[in-house]
C-alpha cells in the first residue's frame, strides 16, 4: 500500500464505478457513475480498467493532495484544473508529484468531473461494486481531511526540458452544452397516453432544482394517460421516461428504484444518460425519437471510440514502461537482422 | 387452462420487458419468476439480470457485448425450455415476523381501521391470520411485495407521503402489504413495526427471502420488541 490522498477539500464527491449491475435482481438500484463514457474515459486515460473505482465530483469545486507519485487523469464537464498550482489540460494522463495539490475548480456546462488514479483504490464492494447506495447508507462519501490509500504510484514521466507535460494524447472529448437533444424509444406503454404521446417531441423541457442521481425531474408540457387501469408494480428499465404528476415529467436515472407502478412513455437511449448525467438545472432538453437499432448503434460507436484511446494510451505507456516493472526490457528484434 | 403465453416489449437499448398473458395472474406470476431464474442460472455474458414481479420480468442487459434482439431470441429459448421441462419454483422458505401494532409503531392503524369500517383488533386479527407468498423484491433495497390481508376494502395511499419510513415498518396499500427493510420515503400506510433486522449490506444475499418465499406477522408487546430489537430475521423452516 502507497502513501494515500490526502481530500483537502471534499466538496460533493464519492468514491464510485461502473455501477451494481447484479443489483436490480436483488431489488437495488444499479447506480455507478452518471456519465459512464467520461467515467470510462479517465480510467483508460490512467491505465485502468474501465470499471476500476474513481473520484466522481458533482458541481462543487474539489481538492486533494499527493502523498506519492501518481499518474492520474480528470475528464467529465469542462473545468479549470491545476495540478501544483500548474493549469492542466483534462482528457489527457497527467503525472503528479507527491506533496502535490491536484485542485478542481468552476466545473460549467455540465455537472460532474471524474478522476481517476492509476492502480485506483482498494474500497469496500457489495455485490461486486462500489458505487454508494444512498438507500441503504452503503459507500464512501470523501469529507475533508480524508485520507484515501492509492494501491500504486508512478514516478512523473515530464518532458527533461522546461518540466512540460508529456502526454498529448489529444483525444476529442465529447461536446457538453446547455441545451441537450436527448434520443429516446417508443416506452413499452406508449399507446397508454394516445395521441398525447407526441408532446414529448414538440416541448422544450427545463431541468429542475429537484433533480438527482435517481431522476431528472422536467417542467414543460405533459403527456397524459389516456386509461385509468391500475398497473402492477413492474421493473422499470434506467431511463424510463414517466408522468407521475401534472408538474413535471420524470426521468429515471441510475439511482432509480427497481420497480413502480407507473407506465413507461419513452426510454432515453444508453449515450443520452451520459448527457444527461452531465445536465445542470436550468438546462433544456428537446426529445428526438430514435430505434433501439439506432440506439445500439450509436452506444457501440461510443465504445469503439474508448477503445481506439485505450489501444493509444497502451501503445504509448508500453513505451514509456508505465504499468510494467523498472529495468531493461528485451525489445523485438528488428525483421531483417 | 392453456399456458399464458409471452410478449415481449423494448425498454430501451438496454432492457426487454417480459409479460405473461394469460387468465390466471398464478400462472402468469410463476411463468415470470420460473424465467428469471432460468435467465440467472444461464449465466449469459452481456445479460446483467432480471426483475420478476406480478406479470412481467425486466431483463438487462449491457448492449455492447449484446442486443435486444439476441436477448429476445435468448428469453424465447428460455420458453421452450421451461415448456419441456418445467418451470417448478425451489421449495418456499417460511419466515414469521414479531410485530407491534399501532402507537408510534404504527401511526396508520386507526386510520386504516376507520377506512376499513373495522376495530383496530379486526385490523390486527385480519393481518395476522394469513399466510403471505412473497410476489417480488420492491422499492426500497428488496421490500418483501406481498398481496395484502383480506380487508374489505383498498387501502388507500396517504395523501402526503411521509418523507422517512423507518426501517422494520410494516405497511398496507391497495391490496398489498410490505415490510420495509431499510430507511425511505413512503406512501403506504404503516400499521406496526418489526424488531427484526430485514436488510444486512455485510451479508449476501441482502435480504434473507426471496420471491415464492411465505411470511407470516404475530402480535407482540413493546417489552418483546426492545428484547428482540436488532436480531436479522430468519427461515424457520
Amino acid at each position: 500500500m502507497n502513501n494515500p490522498l490526502i481530500v483537502e477539500q471534499a466538496g460533493n464527491s464519492v468514491i464510485t464505478d461502473l455501477g451494481r449491475t447484479r443489483g436490480p435482481a436483488f431489488g437495488l438500484p444499479v447506480n455507478g457513475a452518471l456519465d459512464q463514457f467520461s467515467a470510462k474515459a479517465a480510467n483508460i486515460l490512467a491505465g485502468n480498467p474501465d470499471n476500476d473505482p474513481l473520484l466522481e465530483i458533482t458541481a462543487l469545486d474539489f481538492r486533494m493532495r499527493a502523498t506519492s507519485d501518481l499518474l492520474i487523469a480528470v475528464t467529465g464537464a469542462p473545468l479549470h484544473l491545476t495540478v501544483g498550482g500548474r493549469e492542466t489540460p483534462c482528457w489527457e494522463p497527467v503525472s503528479v508529484r507527491a506533496g502535490e495539490t491536484v485542485a478542481i475548480r468552476r466545473i460549467t456546462t455540465g455537472l460532474r468531473a471524474y478522476i481517476a488514479v492509476h492502480g485506483s483504490f482498494p474500497v469496500p464492494v457489495l455485490l461486486g461494486s462500489c458505487a454508494p447506495d444512498t438507500v441503504i447508507g452503503f459507500g464512501l462519501r470523501l469529507a475533508n481531511g480524508t485520507a484515501l490509500p492509492t494501491a500504486a504510484s508512478l514516478p512523473p514521466v515530464s518532458q527533461p526540458h522546461f518540466g512540460l507535460p508529456l502526454y498529448r494524447l489529444g483525444f476529442a472529448a465529447p461536446q457538453f452544452r446547455d441545451h441537450l437533444v436527448i434520443d429516446v424509444t417508443d416506452g413499452p406503454d406508449v399507446t397508454e397516453f394516445g395521441a398525447t404521446a407526441e408532446l414529448l417531441y414538440r416541448s422544450t423541457y427545463t431541468v429542475s432544482p429537484r433533480s438527482n442521481h435517481i431522476g431528472l425531474r422536467l417542467g414543460g408540457l405533459l403527456p397524459e394517460r389516456q386509461t385509468t387501469a391500475e398497473v402492477l408494480s413492474r421493473g422499470v428499465p434506467v431511463g424510463a421516461i414517466e408522468v407521475p404528476s401534472r408538474d413535471e415529467l420524470l426521468l429515471l436515472h441510475r439511482g432509480r428504484g427497481v420497480t413502480a407502478g407507473y407506465p413507461v412513455l419513452a426510454v432515453a437511449t444508453t449515450r443520452a444518460l451520459d448527457l444527461l448525467g452531465q445536465a445542470r438545472p436550468g438546462h433544456t432538453i428537446t426529445f428526438r425519437k430514435t430505434t433501439v437499432a439506432e440506439a445500439t448503434a450509436t452506444h457501440r460507436a461510443a465504445c469503439l471510440e474508448l477503445e481506439r484511446l485505450r489501444g493509444t494510451v497502451q501503445t504509448v505507456f508500453g513505451l514509456l514502461g508505465v504499468g510494467t516493472n523498472a529495468g531493461w526490457r528485451e525489445l523485438p528484434a528488428a525483421a531483417g537482422i | 387452462m392453456s399456458a399464458p403465453t409471452l410478449e415481449i416489449h423494448e425498454s430501451g437499448d438496454a432492457a426487454l420487458r417480459a409479460v405473461a398473458v394469460s387468465a390466471d395472474k398464478e400462472a402468469n406470476w410463476s411463468t415470470v419468476h420460473s424465467l428469471a431464474a432460468w435467465l440467472a442460472t444461464a449465466g449469459v455474458d452481456g445479460i446483467h439480470g432480471a426483475v420478476p414481479t406480478y406479470d412481467s420480468v425486466l431483463v438487462e442487459f449491457d448492449p455492447y457485448i449484446t442486443s435486444a434482439r439476441q436477448v429476445r431470441a435468448f428469453i424465447q429459448l428460455g420458453m421452450r425450455q421451461l415448456e419441456f421441462v418445467g418451470g417448478g419454483l425451489r421449495q418456499p422458505r417460511h419466515f414469521d415476523v414479531p410485530v407491534v401494532y399501532g402507537g408510534g409503531y404504527g401511526p396508520d392503524l386507526e386510520r386504516v381501521a376507520e377506512q376499513q369500517g373495522l376495530s383496530v383488533a379486526e385490523v390486527i386479527a385480519l393481518h395476522t391470520q394469513k399466510s403471505y407468498l412473497i410476489r417480488c423484491l420492491g422499492a426500497p433495497a428488496g421490500s418483501p411485495m406481498m398481496d395484502g390481508p383480506d380487508f374489505p376494502h383498498p387501502v388507500p395511499r396517504l395523501k402526503d407521503p411521509r418523507l422517512s419510513v423507518p426501517a422494520g415498518a410494516v405497511s398496507v396499500a391497495g391490496r398489498q402489504a410490505v415490510i420495509a427493510p431499510a430507511v425511505a420515503p413512503g406512501g403506504w400506510c404503516v400499521i406496526g413495526q418489526t424488531p427484526l433486522v430485514v436488510l444486512d449490506a455485510a451479508r449476501e444475499p441482502l435480504v434473507p427471502y426471496t420471491p415464492g418465499d411465505v411470511l407470516r406477522f404475530h402480535r407482540i408487546d413493546a417489552v418483546e420488541f426492545a428484547r428482540l430489537e436488532g436480531r436479522p430475521l430468519e427461515a424457520t423452516a
